[in-house]
């Protein structure tokens, strides 16, 4: 069954088309790999996914439920079941890591905070960020706030998560850290779609690929069948040898 | 159409659906009560400085200015009248209100700018809240609540300049001061300066948040919108000043 539905999605900014006619499905526990050129708009899709940016036309189906023409107030019911992990970690930077993390709990779940306080050490501890509950966004690195922002987007257990270039400007061992992270929550059956240039990592945490160029998708394929499509534009853009 | 009479209309149209968006969003759950005092805190006890050096050197020039003026016609006893109307009805609300412009309007427009920038905004919604409930509502109910209460201590302040400079400048008698402050004015007097000041402090805040939410181009974005949520609002109020000022005085004279 499809978690995520994309049909005929077109958008455009300031006359000039993003997308003309972008389709394409997500299956539940399923992680989707949408890669590109850079400027493809493919964080424009992912953002399209939870009602961030509207598209000029097409559908987006969200288990079920289309969400395109939905109002902003409409969307809250969908964006407690799918999460965006923001390339930076947007974290709020006025707000300590634990503040953070049960920023989402406050506002969606009716706990004491004594729950709160438990359910946020549970989750840094699971992120490997137990030591960083009192600090500022501004005291952690570059991967810590990602891993931040991931745990703080994982605190209301959403069934879907969006991920955009979660592994940008990141050092071995945290790209390291973030894989290891995804690839757990993928095996606790949460559907995703990963938007990266990071290839190793994709080819490591995505079931299947879709190549967006020219405003579409050009390209479609599950990973074990890369190895047999040697020639295909999936394997030029993973290899190099063209920009997607 | 010019390019600057778009911007003036995109800006005035964008001002007042954010303005419709606010006033919908008010009277439903959750109003986030904590965020209104912690705004009210940033707009009202800390600028309480600020707002009392403007309205004390106000008091004290114009009752200087007057007093040295009037002195060569013998009316200096007239000071403390003119000077505690004209602080009353317009130089107390209209300076506090200016100065609060620059102060907390840009303030709020380069902290939502800077949070649209970082993606903040984008994950307030992603985390399914509204940044109208989260950050415009707040600001705009602790300018409402906090500038004329900040008005009415710029009053005071004010014409305790302007008492000083007469008694020490002028040799004016305090009790006579006073006396003549009390007989002068009456409520009318206080409430046609009062009742400009939630409008003012409504155009501060909208206009600081519409232009922070509306922050392009990065923090060049947000030096614009910073400069453009002060000159605008600033504008607004000295234009504003004058209908609402026409439009008091006919209320005044209907009454």
């Amino acid at each position: 069954m499809a978690i995520i539905d994309v049909k005929s999605f077109s958008k455009s900014f300031d006359g000039r088309p993003v997308h003309k006619n972008v389709t394409f499905s997500v299956q539940k526990g399923e992680c989707l790999g949408l890669v590109g050129g850079s400027g493809i708009g493919k964080s424009v899709i992912l953002r399209s996914l939870i009602g961030l940016e509207k598209g000029d036309s097409g559908e987006i189906w969200i288990e079920g439920e289309e969400i395109s023409k939905l109002k902003e107030r409409q969307l809250t019911p969908i964006r407690k079941k799918v999460a965006y992990v923001f390339q930076n970690g947007a974290l709020f930077d006025s707000m300590t890591v634990y503040e953070n993390l049960a920023y989402p709990l406050r506002e969606h779940e009716k706990l004491e905070e004594s729950e709160i306080r438990q359910r946020v050490k549970d989750q840094l501890d699971e992120f490997g960020l137990g030591d960083a509950l009192k600090k500022l966004p501004a005291e952690l690195s570059g991967g810590m706030q990602k891993r931040v922002g991931l745990a703080r987007a994982m605190m209301i257990r959403p069934r879907v998560i969006l991920y955009d270039e979660p592994t940008a400007g990141l050092d071995p061992y945290n790209t390291l850290k973030i894989r290891e992270i995804v690839l757990a929550l993928k095996k606790k059956g949460v559907t995703s779609v990963f938007v990266t240039h990071d290839m190793p990592t994709a080819v490591a945490v995505c079931d299947r690929f879709c190549l967006l160029a020219d405003g579409r998708v050009a390209d479609e394929a599950r990973v074990e069948e890369l190895a047999t499509r040697q020639d295909s534009l999936l394997n030029q853009f993973i290899e190099g040898t063209a920009g997607g | 159409m010019k390019a600057s009479h778009a911007a003036f209309l995109r800006h005035f149209g964008g001002s007042t659906i954010l303005f419709r968006q606010v006033i919908s969003e008010l009277f439903r759950p959750p109003l986030y009560f904590k965020l209104v005092v912690e705004q009210l805190y940033q707009v009202g006890v800390m600028s309480l400085p600020l707002v009392m050096v403007t309205a004390g050197s106000t008091g004290m020039v114009m009752a200087l200015q007057f007093g040295l003026g009037l002195e060569k016609f013998g009316g200096k006893l007239y000071v403390p009248k003119i000077v505690s109307i004209s602080i009353l009805r317009e130089m107390g609300p209209v300076f506090t209100c200016l100065m609060l412009a620059a102060r907390v309007g840009a303030g709020m427009a380069s902290e939502i700018g800077s949070m649209v920038v970082t993606q903040q905004i984008d994950a307030i919604r992603a985390l399914g809240t509204s940044p109208i409930k989260k950050i415009v509502i707040p600001r705009v109910l602790a300018c409402i609540i906090g500038i004329p209460i900040l008005s009415v201590v710029a009053n005071f302040i004010g014409i305790g300049g302007a008492l000083l400079v007469c008694v020490n400048d002028l040799g004016v008698d305090p009790v006579f001061f006073v006396q003549k402050v009390l007989t002068t004015l009456y409520l009318p007097d206080f409430l046609s300066g009062f009742m400009k000041t939630p409008v003012f402090a409504g155009v501060i805040a909208v206009t600081a948040c519409y232009f922070g939410l509306t922050v392009k181009g990065g923090t060049k974005g947000v030096g614009n919108a910073t400069t453009m949520a002060v000159v605008v609002s600033s504008i607004s109020i000295l234009v504003g000043d004058y209908f609402l000022t026409k439009f008091y005085w006919v209320i005044e004279q209907w009454l």
